[in-house]
């Protein structure tokens, strides 16, 4: 208060200084101004026009501004730098010098300046002042009286106090300094604060240097903030490096899931909507709460309905249900209506409204006609149907069937065992009886044709009178061929009986192809050849069979041996089977009755295929002739030596070769070469590579003389071949020779590597080198190791494995914090960057329990 | 005579010293580390360097962990048969080694004689658990050698050539006279494969799920028995042949010819990738280690080579005869010649193989084919008068690892396998010589690297479009013929800057030749003399 006191008493100093020199009419005002700043006081503020930063700065360094008129001090003493300043009265600027120049600026106190009590001197100083004061104060005093209602006087004497207490203080003498303004607030607080840097004011050099130019001045200042933020920034640097040579960054370290029950949600829910409020007024009705909390009795008593309010409720209900009832009643009504003509004049109604309907919409009309169309047509074509459709079924049936059958002897290379018994089925030594049962089958369909034939359809076209005539005589016919067919059928049939008196007596045991039918037989078999196969040196199983043969076959005559020498090692197998067949009958014709059974298998063959008079003579006659051993051998081997199907040829066709031309040696030149085929083998292959070598990288084409070029002037014979082609000829040789020589196979004789390029293998390779690598060495060094937990042990794989940014989803990942670390710390240490040290989730959980206990309360 | 740690599947723990396990632990560490670290020093990538350092700490810690696990896992060792004094080896008879063996190893060795179905041969599964035996004459039997059960044995009354199991012993592939059958542990044939014509040898690919076949007209089928598709079918065009074997490394197939040739086989190329010339006479059989860089081959003209395939020359020679050959898991050498049977074996593990051990079968009997039994010392023989067993101390594996094979599977094991093994199934172009190469840089073609005139071609026409660019007409100040002029040059010679960059870099830094100094003469005997064949 005191502060504000000696402010105003500057201010009451200072204006008489201003009313002298000025006009009434700026004096006026200027006052006016004055005393609103009086008002404001101690709290004044940093009020004024907006001056730029710069500027502001620069009137910091300064003491004074370079305003030396003496009036102002006092206000500069005020240090208020922001003050809004009057401009210099246009008086003072001394243009033009248009305004009386004022000699004395000082204050000076009037001579007879005696005593406080005296009760106005101004008036004699300046008479026509005062008068303009009067009166204002006068005013000023009424008007004040008329509001508050007392004496005049109390208000004159205020004033006048006033202006006394300036008085005193401009008697003082010598000037006011800031110090002594400043005295009195010793003790208060920001009074050291205040006192120092008026200190420091005063000390400050008086002489203000010219600014640096703007250019000048924000290079500086860049500079300082360069150098501030760089020393600000590089204390990351660690962190930075840490993190980036970090194998992999974790972001989702402290998870707490512990929040999401729903009781943790509900509780953080609040109350938004008009409703939701409403609802949380109910249940967070402290009334409530607290019957809850004690017992159900207090419950019991909310719970109380008003009687009329049960009573709106049963009204409500009985509506409704009365409503629901006529409703009822009235549908039951209109159904029971049997009067035809409520139903016509209802029936006409709804299609009057869908013809109106149709009229309104021309494409609903379509439609609508292209249904009934569509269902006449419908019901015509299911009365014809029904006839024709189970005759062309039974057509398609009959197809399918017969495809099956063709298809099923056609096959044979589908890797189903089914297919071949067909075949086997089917071929001739089963003949007969397949004929027989196929005829059979054939009857039995013709029967059931005629039998289902008899049916007539009764209703549809095929009802009318003509079509019936029709269909009849087409049924006779057909009828009529039937007929035929069947006695044809029966006729073969009979023919066939013959023959399948002889097959039947062994129908089982004619598939000719196995030899060892049994487990007995087999062990029998080679049992008696044992010695024979012990001898056998050879560890070759061909060759053993081969002896073995030779052997059975030398038994019978010598000079067969010559012939099955020369047989092709090929072919043994198929060979073997029937010899042995052979020897059986040859060694024990007692005990050959499979065999003759097998052979007499392939009789009915014989009627189909051709004449075979050696295999009549086999099956007649008990004996074997080594002759017919021989011819049939021939076949044998002719079979073998045509393609890898001529096995089954030989199988069930035991019998089928008729003369084969016999087999002629082969000149000595031949036999010689095939004996000594892999004598010069290093040649071979060295030829051999050659030729694969040419392949892969062909040998370039020999120039030849150029066709047209003066052929008839013999000049080119004469130059010979350009020189230009003669060298390009030679560079693609020593090209050619170069990479040659760079082959990895180059220096080795006796290996040829193939350098072929494998297309399909291209995708197992990379195209190009991989980013950060540009050795080829070091990206195939770096994928060396498998990675795969098959190959390392377990507490490798995490490691091996782990991707560079570790962080679960949804996680927020927080901005980078400061923290010290040891910028020369092993890498050891640097294992676990502390990049985001997430939010703890106490806070919440506090908030949580807070808000429970909240509730209790 | 001694008979060193003769592990026959029995699980039986070695409770070794503590003290040595970190002297082994590096050796063996070395190997997990699958070959060395790439020289770091050329890259100048410094955050790739800084990754690809971090990765190989990694590995070596990995290798680590992995050689002491090495040490629990796989505890039992190879065993072997050791000579005291005089003794040889080769003179043990296989009566006195099933006087030292235990109990259950001193079953395992049997002779069944089934004379009248003809030279048998005879194939073990993967596990070695199963016995596949197949009679000339279509005797077909499927055994189970763990407990010599015999599951089922039926006759299929024709020839048989070969037989083979596929993925499980659930299913084996026959090749009989005219096709390739396959049948199910019940002896019911499921499929006949018509189209590998007459097929005299069969092998199986189980990574790849292939059935190979060689038929009767030297042509080589591959099937895929899982979707039974033909992947490749290739005419050899070098002879009937019925000399067919595997390279368990990279499922290469090698066939042997009558030429004396071995070549080489892959699914997906019609030539083969190697051609060798092994012997002067037909090749009878040939077989190929477990690392897959050795491999053995006979002839017909006695002798017995072994073959470094990284560099495709003979190791060694031997002369003498074998009709069948087999390398054993741990590198034993088996062949058969007659009735005799030898065993190699390279002690020092320098490829020099020395005689191990012998047998000699009845006189008379042919010894077909001679098999290790996996995960097993037991080597099955199949000769003309039936089938034997025999023990050979450190053949086998001893430690099996049950996500490769497992001889103890379960129905669950099999069927949960069945799937894996499907899953992991590998295209039949990832055979090739060196499966590590699977992932490399392509090797670059004869196309990618264009020779000097069509570089020059190809300046020539990139300076012609700079040059005949038209250039948008600029203001006033910036249309000047001098600039236009200046813009056209620094286009053209934009364009030719990367070419003769190129070219820079194609032109090899001119080195001071250095000249060979020829050796002094007494010095010239040291230098290596190159190997013929």
């Amino acid at each position: 208060m005191a502060k504000e006191q000696k402010m105003e008493k500057i201010k009451k100093v200072k204006m008489p200084i201003v009313a002298k020199q000025a006009t009434t009419n700026m004096n006026r005002t200027k006052r006016m101004k004055e005393k609103k700043k009086a008002a404001q006081g101690g709290c004044r503020k940093k009020s004024g026009p907006h001056l730029p930063s710069s500027f502001l700065k620069e009137l910091g360094f300064q003491k004074h501004p370079p305003n030396t008129s003496e009036q102002e001090e006092g206000e500069e003493d005020d240090d208020n730098l922001y003050e809004y300043e009057e401009p210099l009265p246009e008086e003072e600027m001394k243009k033009n010098r248009r305004f009386d120049q004022v000699e004395n600026y000082e204050y000076e106190l009037p001579k007879g300046f005696e005593d406080e009590d005296v009760p106005s001197d101004e008036g004699e100083d300046v008479p026509i002042d005062e008068d303009e004061v009067e009166n204002d104060s006068e005013k000023h005093v009424r008007m004040l009286q008329s509001i508050t209602g007392l004496p005049a006087a109390a208000f004159k004497g205020m004033e006048k106090r006033n202006v006394a207490l300036t008085d005193v203080q401009s008697d003082l003498g010598g000037k006011i300094t800031v110090h002594d303004l400043l005295d009195p607030l010793h003790g208060k607080t920001g009074y050291s604060m205040l006192r120092k840097r008026l200190n420091q004011l005063e000390k400050a050099p008086m002489a203000v240097q010219s600014p640096l130019p703007k250019v000048e001045r924000e290079k500086l200042e860049r500079k300082v903030t360069y150098e501030q933020s760089k020393k600000e920034i590089s204390k990351w640097d660690p962190l930075v490096k840490r993190n980036r040579e970090a194998p992999s960054l974790y972001f989702a370290e402290d998870i707490d899931l512990g929040v999401s029950t729903v009781g943790a949600i509900a509780a953080e829910h609040e109350p938004r909507t008009e409703f939701e409020k409403k609802m949380a007024a109910l249940v967070g009705n402290p009334d409530i709460m607290e019957a809850h909390m004690k017992d159900g009795g207090r419950l019991l008593e909310l719970n109380k309905v008003s009687v009329e309010d049960v009573k709106l409720r049963h009204n409500r209900l009985a509506k409704m249900r009365n409503l629901l009832f006529r409703h009822e009643i009235r549908a039951k009504h209109i159904k029971k209506i049997k009067s035809k003509t409520y139903h016509r004049i209802l029936k006409k109604e709804r299609q009057k409204t869908a013809s109106s309907e149709m009229n309104m919409n021309p494409e609903a009309a379509k439609e609508a006609a292209i249904r009934q169309e569509f269902k006449r047509a419908e019901r015509g074509l299911k009365a014809q149907d029904e006839g024709t459709r189970a005759a062309i079924a039974e057509q398609l049936h009959q197809h399918a069937l017969l495809k099956r059958k063709m298809n099923s002897i056609n096959d044979n290379s589908s890797s189903d065992e089914s297919t071949d018994e067909d075949s086997d089925k089917l071929s001739p030594g089963s003949d007969g009886e397949g004929v027989a049962r196929l005829l059979n089958k054939a009857k039995e369909k013709t029967m059931k044709l005629m039998e289902e034939e008899e049916e007539m359809p009764k209703s549809g076209v095929f009802a009318l009178p003509f079509m019936h005539r029709g269909l009849k005589k087409q049924r006779e016919e057909a009828y009529e061929e039937a007929h035929r067919a069947l006695e044809e059928y029966e006729c073969s049939l009979k023919s066939l009986d013959g023959e399948e008196a002889e097959c039947q007596s062994s129908p089982d045991k004619n598939k000719g192809r196995r030899i060892f039918t049994g487990p007995k037989s087999q062990l029998k078999v080679p049992s008696t050849k044992e010695p024979n196969c012990l001898s056998g040196s050879d560890s070759e199983g061909d060759f053993e069979e081969f002896r073995e043969k030779e052997e059975h076959t030398s038994e019978i005559r010598p000079n067969f041996q010559v012939q099955s020498a020369l047989l092709p090692s090929d072919a043994e197998t198929g060979q073997e089977k029937i010899f042995k067949n052979f020897d059986d009958v040859v060694k024990n014709p007692g005990s050959k009755t499979t065999y003759e059974v097998a052979i007499f298998a392939s009789d009915s063959w014989k009627k189909m295929g051709g004449e075979n008079s050696t295999a009549n003579d086999l099956k007649n006659t008990a004996e074997v002739h080594a002759n017919n051993v021989i011819a049939k051998l021939d076949s044998v081997e002719r079979a073998d030596k045509s393609d890898s199907d001529s096995d089954i040829e030989m199988v069930d066709g035991l019998l089928t070769s008729e003369h084969v031309p016999s087999y002629k040696l082969p000149s000595q030149d031949v036999l010689i070469h095939r004996a000594f085929a892999g004598d010069d083998v290093e040649a071979e292959f060295e030829k051999d590579k050659m030729d694969a070598l040419n392949e892969e990288i062909p040998e370039p084409e020999k120039p030849v003389l150029l066709p047209g070029w003066g052929q008839w002037t013999h000049v080119q014979k004469k130059k010979g071949i350009p020189s230009i082609l003669l060298e390009e000829h030679e560079r693609e040789k020593r090209k050619r020779e170069d990479s040659l020589k760079t082959r990895k196979d180059a220096n080795l004789k006796h290996v040829f590597i193939s350098e072929k390029v494998d297309k399909k293998t291209e995708k197992l390779h990379a195209k190009n080198l991989p980013f950060p690598y540009t050795s080829k060495e070091v990206y195939e060094h770096s994928i060396r190791m498998p990675i795969g937990p098959d190959y390392n042990p377990v507490i490798s794989i995490g490691a091996l494995n782990r991707p560079a940014v570790i962080k679960r989803a949804g996680v927020i990942i927080e901005p980078i914090k400061y923290e010290e670390i040891d910028p020369y710390g092993n890498s050891e240490a640097k294992k676990k960057p502390t990049h985001s040290s997430q939010k703890p989730k106490n806070t919440n959980k506090a908030k949580l329990a807070g808000r429970k206990t909240n509730n209790k309360s | 005579m001694v008979v060193r740690r003769l592990y026959v599947g029995s699980g039986r723990n070695k409770t070794g010293g503590e003290q040595d396990a970190f002297d082994e632990l590096d050796p063996k560490a070395k190997k997990y580390l699958r070959g060395d670290a790439a020289n770091l020093g050329v890259i100048r990538d410094k955050k790739l360097k800084g990754q690809l350092l971090d990765k190989e700490k990694l590995y070596g810690q990995t290798a680590k962990a992995a050689a002491k696990a090495e040490k629990w896992l796989m505890p039992t060792e190879v065993g072997y048969l050791e000579a005291e004094g005089l003794e040889k080896t080769w003179r043990f008879k296989q009566e006195t080694i099933l006087q030292e063996v235990d109990i259950i190893s001193s079953r395992k060795p049997f002779d069944m004689i089934l004379p009248d179905l003809g030279p048998y041969k005879l194939e073990y599964s993967l596990g070695g658990r199963y016995m596949l035996v197949g009679g000339r004459k279509g005797h077909l039997a499927l055994i189970d050698v763990l407990t010599m059960r015999l599951i089922k044995e039926f006759q299929v009354r024709e020839t048989v050539r070969d037989v083979v199991f596929l993925h499980s012993e659930q299913f084996f592939a026959v090749a009989q006279k005219k096709y390739l059958y396959i049948y199910d542990r019940h002896g019911t044939e499921i499929h006949c494969l018509k189209e590998h014509g007459v097929p005299l040898k069969l092998q199986f690919l189980d990574k790849h799920f292939l059935l190979a076949s060689v038929n009767k007209f030297s042509q080589l089928h591959y099937q895929d028995v899982s979707t039974g598709e033909i992947v490749g079918n290739y005419r050899t065009g070098l002879g009937r042949t019925d000399v067919m074997q595997m390279n368990p490394y990279n499922s290469v197939i090698g066939l042997g010819h009558s030429g004396g040739k071995v070549t080489m086989w892959k699914p997906t190329s019609s030539n083969p990738l190697v051609t060798m010339l092994c012997h002067h006479g037909p090749v009878t059989c040939v077989s190929f280690h477990n690392s897959g860089y050795l491999m053995a081959t006979a002839g017909m003209d006695r002798k017995i080579k072994l073959w470094d395939l990284r560099k495709f020359e003979a190791l060694r020679t031997y002369s003498c005869s074998a009709q069948s050959l087999d390398f054993s898991q741990n590198g034993l050498l088996a062949m058969s010649n007659g009735s005799r049977i030898n065993i190699w074996r390279d002690s020092v593990g320098n490829h020099d193989y020395e005689r191990y051990m012998a047998h000699s079968m009845v006189k008379g009997y042919q010894v077909g084919k001679v098999c290790f039994r996996p995960y097993e010392d037991v080597l099955g023989i199949g000769h003309s008068m039936g089938i034997s067993s025999i023990l050979v101390p450190g053949s086998g594996e001893p430690n099996f690892d049950t996500w490769v094979a497992n001889p103890y599977e379960t129905k669950k094991q099999r069927r949960e396998k069945e799937v894996h093994s499907l899953l992991d199934k590998l295209q039949p172009e990832t055979i090739m010589l060196d499966p590590l190469k699977v992932g490399t840089l392509m090797p670059p073609t004869k196309k990618d690297k264009p020779n000097k005139g069509d570089l020059e071609a190809e300046m020539e026409a990139a300076i012609e479009t700079a040059k005949s660019t038209v250039f948008k007409k600029k203001t006033k100040g910036r249309n000047k013929p001098s600039k236009r002029a200046r813009k056209k040059e620094e286009a053209v010679l934009k364009t030719k800057r990367p070419f003769i960059e190129q070219q820079a870099e194609d032109r090899p830094l001119k080195k001071p030749k250095v000249e060979e100094a020829e050796l002094p003469k007494s010095l010239q005997r040291f230098v290596r003399k190159k190997k013929t064949l």
